[in-house]
């Protein structure tokens, strides 16, 4: 395990560029140099130049501090902005997944509706096979007048008839008793 | 060529049924044996050839297996005029033993009328059986007791259907009579002769009806008339079909009709009258078509005929595979 991350520490610096490498040597060399300096039995001018050098050095170490620092703070920040579009496709995902279970259901009821719809149309073909219904009725009413108009007259003829059954009935009593009067009266004032 | 590939020529497959799980489905063919294929392998994305033959083959009767039906744990074979009952759990673990076999009470004894159609009647727990002796046969499924005889058709019966709600039972037969039952009294309230009407009727093929299927008030009537659409209530047709051949067997299915029978494709039809489609499949001339509603992952439609391989339609717009018996 040991062996291991130091493998992984080592390939890292390495791959790190290499400026890793070199602002290390960068600030051992400037310590160096400070000493070499703060020890240095040269000329002023001398001295005054390799300290010119030194904050030369210094400058570029802090140059190189404040780079990886912002390259830092951009990672971090381009992390959320990962983190942020990750979650909304996630969003985006469920969200089209309740539509398609939606958009199913959906399915189901336009197909029960046309299912709904074609048995209807099949039915009204039957019926429009069969007479109209006004038509039927009307003709139905008209017969209804005329039976009662039949029946009518009918009822009138009836009535007649037997009228006159009566008055035949009549006469031909009186004509029966007139006959029976006269036979049972021989010598009449008439015979004579 | 093999004995086995001889065999295969000349199959047909007869009935098919699901499993009460779904995850199975078995066939019967002409030569008496039942094939028993899984599903679930047979759609997963790593199926193989392998997967796609059954199994479990086994000779069930010593005749064709014209009809297979399936309850909540048996499935229910009819051949050789005799029923057989066979556990599923049983069969998932391929172990052939028939839980039970039973034969109706036919009057002579000399000949053993095959049974072409079985279905189940659920308010009564009653197996309605119908076969080549005119007769429908209604046994009481908990007792085994075959409970009573319904007669009136003239010739063999091809088919049969349930109404549950208004509980009634349809039967179809070689007779040219669909004749509906009421399942308390044993009467035949009405029958109507498909060949009688104009438009249905087909005389080059004959007066037989050989599918029949019902939903609600709605009845699918076919054969030797054309497939034609049924309102009960009215006792009218609505619909007729303008399918070529004779249909074998029909289904509802959500806003369509598909419906299978001599031709080799599937027919998509509307309510209306009008042909969608017609999806081709292997065998010449199919006999029968089985949705599998059981189960929401193996949604499956498969049709058999004249050939020893099963087509199986995961869309129903075109063939997926076949299996192969």
């Amino acid at each position: 395990m040991g062996a291991v991350t130091d493998d992984e520490v080592i390939r890292k610096r390495l791959l790190i560029d290499g400026d890793g490498a070199g602002d290390d040597r960068r600030i051992n060399v400037l310590l160096k140099s400070f000493t070499k300096w703060c020890n240095s039995t040269g000329s002023p001018e001398e001295g005054f130049t390799q300290y010119q050098r030194m904050l030369g050095t210094l400058a570029q170490c802090e140059f190189s501090m404040g780079k990886t620092l912002l390259v830092y703070d951009m990672n971090l920040r381009e992390m959320e902005n990962y983190e942020k579009i990750y979650t909304d496709i996630e969003q985006n995902i469920t969200s089209a997944h309740d539509k398609i279970s939606e958009c199913k259901k959906e399915i189901q009821r336009a197909k029960r509706i046309r299912k709904n719809r074609q048995e209807y149309d099949a039915l009204a073909k039957v019926i429009q096979q069969h007479p109209d219904r006004h038509e039927t009725l009307k003709q139905l009413e008209a017969l209804d007048k005329e039976l009662q108009q039949l029946s009518h007259i009918k009822e009138n003829v009836e009535d007649k008839l037997e009228l006159r059954k009566k008055q035949f009935h009549v006469l031909l009593s009186t004509i029966q008793e007139l006959q029976q009067t006269l036979e049972s009266k021989p010598d009449s004032p008439l015979n004579s | 060529m093999g004995p086995v590939e001889v065999t295969h020529l000349h199959m047909s497959v007869f009935s098919q049924s699901f499993s009460p799980c779904g995850r199975f489905l078995a066939a019967g063919n002409n030569y008496g044996e039942i094939a028993v294929f899984s599903l679930s392998s047979a759609l997963s994305p790593d199926a193989t050839d392998l997967s796609q033959t059954p199994i479990l083959t086994f000779t069930a009767h010593e005749g064709p297996v014209f009809s297979l039906f399936s309850t909540d744990s048996h499935l229910l074979s009819a051949g050789n005029g005799e029923i057989s009952a066979w556990s599923w759990a049983e069969l998932i673990k391929r172990n052939t033993k028939a839980a039970w076999t039973r034969r109706p009470n036919y009057k002579s004894s000399l000949e053993i009328p095959e049974i072409n159609a079985m279905t189940v009647n659920p308010t009564e727990n009653s197996l309605v059986i119908g076969g080549g002796d005119n007769n429908i046969h209604i046994m009481d499924l908990e007792s085994g007791i075959f409970k009573s005889v319904l007669q009136g058709h003239t010739d063999y019966i091809h088919c049969l259907s349930v109404r549950e709600r208004e509980g009634e039972i349809l039967s179809g037969g070689e007779d040219g009579a669909v004749r509906i039952w009421d399942h308390r009294t044993g009467q035949s309230v009405h029958c109507i002769e498909v060949y009688k009407y104009e438009e249905c009727a087909r005389p080059q093929y004959g007066k037989w009806i050989s599918c029949l299927t019902t939903e609600s008030d709605w009845m699918l009537c076919g054969g030797g008339p054309s497939l034609s659409l049924w309102h009960l209530r009215s006792m009218s047709p609505t619909s007729i079909f303008p399918l070529s051949g004779c249909q074998r067997q029909a289904n509802f299915y959500q806003d369509m009709i598909l419906s299978v029978g001599e031709g080799q494709c599937v027919s998509h039809c509307l309510l209306g009258g009008e042909v969608k489609a017609q999806i081709p499949c292997t065998p010449h001339s199919l006999n029968t078509l089985a949705l599998n509603l059981n189960s929401t992952d193996n949604r499956v439609l498969t049709v058999g005929g004249s050939s020893h391989q099963i087509d199986v339609f995961t869309n129903l717009s075109y063939r997926t595979f076949s299996l192969s018996f």
